[in-house]
């Protein structure tokens, strides 16, 4: 116990400093004003803010803070367009439209405003408390993973995130194997060979991280931004009387606020699944556990259940995926995969070894995350209507600004050309790949990923002289792959499940 | 346009990938899988999600409403063209260009767009050139500003 109390000591000594204070602060408003723009969510925030970051030398752990706060701040302004005008501000934020925006029109937007912050806090803060607990444990039986246990996590990790997203997994297979192939571009660390760098000098050290994200995210996403770009939003929010919650509304929803964020660390934990499905995984429990006993029940109609599940689970579950990312190295979610990717930039390889090696940016991130949350839940109840005038930003200037900014981060790792014809290029690509439904999440994760994981094979495979049941040797790893089968075999089996079930009933 | 095209382009790459990275091969081979292992690994499941998707093809992709793909190859134009003048025009010339340009694509007036585009390029150099020092190319008006 002393130990924790240790840790936390350090970290909010971190935390606390001025700098570090400033930047949360900083951070969780660009967050929140990014979130609340429709199309761009926090993978988009976090991406863009890298490189700059970097250029601007701040110090690894002020970076960190930077980029968490983004995050966390995005989670929050997503939720606002979402209750007031249906447009999610980004993906986890689909659920909550389904009764936050029934809510807003029947003129309790402040009401669900309000209560929705709550929530998302309460969830942050249950998922800071799990991270204090969990993270140390997970991080000392981490240390005896082996390289072969290692592949087989990140495996796991690549299967979490291709079964959850969607009804197509082979799209999911697809986009990981993409990006790991992206990762194999360069300089062959063993060996010294190039590989697929066609003699050009600039491939030589690979295809940077931040290219692809920043491609995949801004460029790509403007290209979608032009199929959509006569639809105009309006800000006219129905006026209601209360601004805030009152007891019985927290009362009403008090169980509901728990459950969720209990769903949602658990889901943010597993590596690869993120705030989205944390969102769909903890709306349709309260709904099934509300519904059966609760007739008075209006799930999607504006019921103020419904509308905090999503939210405690989204918070919750994004806070929750920095656990496998800090303590085995392996991100819990595409934003977090963005944030290694930004750690590495600082030549710091996230794992196990870094609680020991840098405890003042671990527990400086961990603190932070509380203290941004703390900032956003007294930032965004007074501040909610100067956060939604975001929305009047008209296109013809907005995307300009976010293509322009985006430029200066690319530029600013390499100053040449070549990156920003790379980004021009790879966003071009990356929009064809959506318009398939291909998913970019796991691509990002295989950029990520790409070295460790063929290292770690190359490694365990040595070790046995080209033996691969050295694979399937270890208990961890077994387990590994069970669950690696599980994830991909259950969410199809009882899809299919319910689909016969749901024939048998419509035919009785 | 629906999944078969993607599985036709997912086939291309795994052959493509195969082809160059068949000749790579390590001077010193001191351990057992040398570079070219995983590369083909990669290309051999790229394939064969292809061949999947080939097989099922189907789930055609949404069509764009009418004028939007004039308006995305323009927009891929723009930012390749912006990419190319931004170190050679310098960072402010260039920005206000593609400001214009981008900005028509999105529905601004000329007026308009033009008066943001310079606005907010000399604003961006001064944020991140002269406040926060992150290094932007001066170009043309390298010896003004």
């Amino acid at each position: 116990m002393s130990g924790i109390l240790d840790h936390l000591s350090i970290g909010f000594g971190v935390a606390f400093s001025l700098t570090n204070l400033l930047v949360a602060a900083i951070g969780s408003f660009i967050g929140t004003m990014v979130g609340v723009l429709p199309g761009l969510g926090p993978v988009n925030g976090v991406a863009m803010l890298i490189p700059i970051a970097f250029a601007m030398n701040l110090p690894p752990e002020t970076a960190l803070i930077l980029l968490a706060a983004v995050y966390v701040g995005a989670e929050y302004g997503g939720r606002i367009t979402a209750i007031l005008l249906n447009v999610p501000g980004e993906a986890s934020a689909i659920m909550t439209t389904l009764d936050g925006y029934p809510l807003a029109r029947q003129g309790l937007a402040n009401v669900a405003l309000s209560l929705s912050a709550w929530s998302a806090f309460f969830g942050a803060i249950v998922s800071v408390v799990g991270i204090i607990l969990l993270a140390p444990l997970l991080a000392k039986w981490a240390l005896a993973f082996g390289p072969a246990e290692y592949f087989v996590l990140m495996i796991f990790a690549f299967c979490c995130l291709t079964s959850l997203l969607g009804k197509q997994p082979v799209k999911g297979v697809l986009a990981a194997m993409i990006g790991l192939s992206i990762s194999v571009v360069g300089v062959d660390a063993n060996s010294g060979v190039y590989r697929y760098t066609f003699e050009s000098v600039h491939l030589a050290d690979g295809i940077d991280f931040v290219v692809v994200v920043i491609a995949l995210f801004a460029v790509s996403e403007m290209l979608e931004m032009l199929e959509k770009v006569a639809a105009g939003h309006s800000v006219e929010v129905t006026p209601s009387g209360r601004k805030l919650f009152n007891l019985k509304e927290l009362a009403l929803t008090w169980w509901s606020v728990v459950r969720s964020a209990l769903v949602g660390f658990g889901v943010g934990v597993l590596p690869g699944a993120g705030a989205s499905v944390a969102a769909a995984v903890a709306y349709s429990q309260e709904k099934r556990i509300i519904e059966a006993k609760d007739p008075e029940a209006k799930f999607g109609k504006g019921d103020l259940r419904g509308l905090v599940a999503p939210e405690a689970a989204a918070t919750s579950s994004a806070i929750g995926s920095f656990v496998p990312m800090l303590t085995l190295g392996v991100p819990g979610s595409g934003t977090t995969a963005v944030m290694m990717g930004a750690l590495t930039l600082y030549n710091i390889t996230p794992g196990p070894v870094l609680f020991d090696t840098k405890p003042e940016l671990v527990w400086g991130l961990i603190a932070s995350l509380f203290v941004a949350n703390v900032l956003l839940f007294v930032m965004n109840v007074p501040l909610v209507r100067l956060f939604s005038k975001v929305l009047s930003v008209p296109g013809w200037l907005m995307v300009p600004g976010i293509l322009c900014i985006s430029y200066i981060g690319v530029y600013a790792i390499n100053a040449g050309t070549f990156d920003l014809l790379l980004v021009a290029g790879i966003g071009t690509l990356g929009y064809f790949l959506r318009k398939f439904g291909v998913p970019m999440a796991p691509l990002v994760l295989g950029v990520v990923l790409g070295n460790m994981m063929e290292q770690n094979l190359r490694r365990a495979l040595s070790m046995t002289d080209g033996d691969v049941r050295v694979l399937f040797s270890s208990p961890v790893s077994i387990s590994l792959w069970v669950a690696a089968l599980a994830v991909v075999i259950v969410p199809q089996a009882l899809r299919r499940l319910r689909k016969a079930r749901r024939a048998a009933t419509g035919q009785a | 346009m629906n999944d078969r095209i993607l599985g036709i382009a997912a086939l291309a790459l795994a052959v493509f990938m195969t082809a160059a990275g068949w000749s790579i091969e390590a001077p010193f081979a001191y351990e057992p899988v040398g570079p070219r292992a995983f590369p083909l690994l990669l290309a051999l499941i790229i394939g064969l999600c292809g061949l999947w998707l080939v097989y099922k093809g189907g789930r055609a992709v949404e069509s764009n409403p009418a004028g939007a793909n004039a308006r995305i190859a323009l927009m891929v134009v723009c930012a390749t063209a912006y990419a190319f003048l931004f170190q050679w025009l310098g960072f402010v010339i260039a920005t206000s260009l593609m400001s214009v340009f981008v900005g028509r694509l999105f529905g601004g007036s000329w007026i308009k767009c033009a008066i943001g585009g310079v606005v907010m390029s000399l604003f961006f150099f001064v944020l991140f050139d002269k406040v926060l020092d992150v290094v932007l190319p001066g170009g043309l008006l390298e010896n003004l500003i």
